[in-house]
């Protein structure tokens, strides 16, 4: 088991016949335990698609994607879900926070379904949302934080309970500059801190040097694979 | 130790390992909860929406079968007030009054059966009231016999029991007061073309048809032009101890000839005879159903809505590890929640239209065994409501959150 997460000729066509788009062909993407992995490339390059196969979301229509060595491709649906809550903490491009919820429960029902007990998981939401610098806002409901802030939940939901991959899709789309860098630090930090391995789909040039591995997608192939930093 | 257990171990320390996976169902059933309960009260227009229909729903179902009872009532109630648990009466008798009578024989050989502790006469049929106007006006009228009684007047509000004794005097319906040409104590009036006056009132004794007016026996048969030994009804009265079954049983043997019956048979007969001879029953009914339908569409196209208006929360939640069968019971919440208060406030609002409503004319009867089944139907319908919603979240892919 040399990597969490290991997919080999991963390919996904949509439709059949005439009509068959092939969005991703055979990629082969491996990322080794703690790696802060970007996968950049244009708008309908594949990426988000790739995200979504590894995050078993989606399922590829040939080729093989192992988490922590476990195999994916060909799990019935009701066990994906299981496999999403062993494995993966997910980061949405638009936060995707109940808006409903406050930020507390937000992180806390994540923590119950991974088997967090009420008081415990309201404990540790609490921590999270400390960590992520959002102390004293754990009542505010989404509509009432800032976009940074509402991201910011957002990882601490992704990381609540602690899952081994934590997959990020354009999680600083809908920020500026500043407070992009900022959720990307975060994000850095904590999976430095948690061993946490991330996978995370971006286009913007301005977080690249956060990653240690950049790899490029364009029309569903890998392109470049290369390292940015030590990890 | 398994290959995959090695393997993790092998891990460096720092790496984040592999997750149990699925929370024990209570938590499970917690999170949805928290989940149900936070989308419901955070939209607040479809909050009331859904309950509007829960409520509408509740409220015309329980009125109309509130109504329906209070009529079964009004039309039984005479049976139900009396004493007496036997009662012997023409083949033909249904309901009030019977169309003929029996033989005053049935009575002494009544009194003769065991297990009766008494037996009496009462004689029924239809009256008219001359009018100081002009006009006549219908009433049931009931003699009834001393020393029991029985088949006499209750719910006296004006005049005492012992006016039952006076010759030439009736007790009448202090709701039909008025319609009677207003009547007091005292008055005279002419009843089937006969002087009689008036003695007593009694309140809320009125049935579907004419209401009731009670004398003595020998007045009432005289206004009747019944024969001496003609009766409309032999009342028994158990003695101590005694089954009705087994009395009526016994009554039924020594008097082929006429039709026995206890009490609650009675009530029956004349319950049965209603709903067959009118629509009342399928009238009420529909209505009845017609709520629960308006409210089950209210209820259905509401929390649809709501899911449709949430999908990428619930694709969201999907994609985050909750199942089907987890959002499933976040609906199951959703909907007992909606039912539960719809019903708690629509059962307020029919207690109260009830008791503002209720007269001597018409009463609306909520029993309890009412209230508690309208939650239990209105929980059914909800959560059977729910189950386009459900669909629709069934379909959904959580790869749709990445779109």
């Amino acid at each position: 088991m040399k990597y969490a997460i290991d997919a080999r000729s991963v390919t996904k066509v949509y439709g059949e016949g005439d009509v068959a788009q092939r969005v991703l062909e055979g990629c082969d993407v491996q990322v080794p335990h703690g790696e802060f992995m970007m996968l950049v490339g244009p708008s309908g390059s594949g990426k988000t698609t790739l995200l979504s196969i590894l995050g078993c979301v989606l399922r590829a229509t040939s080729g093989e994607v192992r988490l922590f060595g476990e195999a994916i491709t060909g799990v019935p649906e009701n066990h994906l879900s299981r496999l999403r809550l062993s494995y993966i903490g997910f980061i949405f491009q638009g936060h995707n926070l109940l808006a409903s919820l406050s930020a507390e429960d937000n992180v806390a029902v994540q923590l119950q379904l991974r088997g967090y007990p009420t008081k415990e998981a309201r404990r540790e939401a609490r921590a999270l949302l400390d960590r992520v610098h959002l102390a004293g806002k754990y009542h505010r409901r989404p509509a009432e934080l800032s976009g940074g802030e509402r991201q910011r939940v957002a990882i601490a939901r992704a990381v609540a309970g602690a899952p081994p991959i934590i997959l990020a899709d354009e999680p600083t789309a809908s920020l500026d500059a500043a407070n992009g860098a900022l959720v990307t630090e975060l994000l850095r930090e904590l999976a430095r801190e948690r061993g946490h391995t991330v996978v995370c789909v971006t286009h913007d040039n301005r977080i690249f040097s956060l990653a240690d591995r950049i790899v490029r997608i364009e029309d569903g192939k890998i392109l470049a694979d290369h390292r940015e930093r030590a990890a | 130790m398994n290959a995959k257990a090695r393997d993790l171990d092998a891990l460096p320390a720092h790496i984040a390992r592999p997750l149990p996976g699925r929370a024990p169902l209570k938590l499970r059933w917690s999170a949805m909860a928290r989940i149900a309960w936070g989308m419901m009260f955070h939209q607040k227009l479809k909050l009331f929406g859904t309950l509007f229909g829960v409520v509408f729903a509740t409220l015309l179902a329980n009125q109309q079968i509130a109504t329906f009872l209070g009529l079964m009532h009004k039309n039984t109630m005479y049976v139900k007030a009396q004493d007496a648990e036997i009662w012997i009466t023409a083949p033909s008798t249904q309901q009030l009054p019977p169309g003929q009578t029996i033989s005053e024989a049935a009575l002494m050989q009544a009194r003769a059966v065991p297990g009766l502790a008494w037996a009496e006469p009462v004689v029924v049929g239809a009256g008219t009231v001359s009018l100081p106007a002009g006009g006549r006006e219908p009433v049931t009228l009931i003699g009834v016999k001393l020393p029991h009684r029985a088949g006499g007047p209750w719910n006296m509000v004006a005049g005492d029991g012992s006016v039952i004794e006076q010759p030439d005097t009736l007790t009448f319906e202090d709701a039909e007061r008025e319609k009677l040409g207003g009547l007091n104590i005292g008055s005279v009036r002419e009843v089937n073309g006969k002087r009689v006056y008036v003695g007593g009132f009694t309140w809320g004794l009125l049935p579907f048809g004419p209401s009731y007016a009670f004398g003595e026996y020998d007045t009432v048969r005289r206004l009747l032009n019944l024969e001496k030994d003609q009766v409309s009804f032999v009342l028994g009265k158990l003695a101590p101890g005694a089954d009705a079954t087994a009395v009526a049983d016994e009554l039924r043997r020594r008097l082929p000839d006429v039709q026995v019956m206890t009490r609650d048979g009675f009530r029956d007969t004349i319950i049965s005879y209603i709903l067959k001879q009118t629509a009342i029953g399928v009238t009420f009914g529909t209505s009845a159903l017609f709520g629960l339908i308006v409210g089950f569409v209210i209820v259905s196209l509401s929390m649809l809505s709501a899911v449709v208006d949430n999908l990428r929360e619930f694709g969201t939640l999907k994609a985050v590890g909750a199942t089907n069968w987890d959002l499933s019971k976040l609906l199951f919440i959703q909907a007992v929640t909606y039912a539960l208060m719809g019903s708690v406030i629509g059962l307020g609002l029919v207690t109260r239209v009830a008791k503002g409503i209720s007269g001597a004319k018409l009463s609306l009867i909520l029993p309890p065994e009412l209230l508690i089944g309208s939650v239990v139907v209105m929980t059914v319908l909800c959560v059977a409501a729910s189950s386009m919603a459900l669909m629709r979240i069934r379909k959904l892919e959580p790869a749709m959150v990445f779109r």
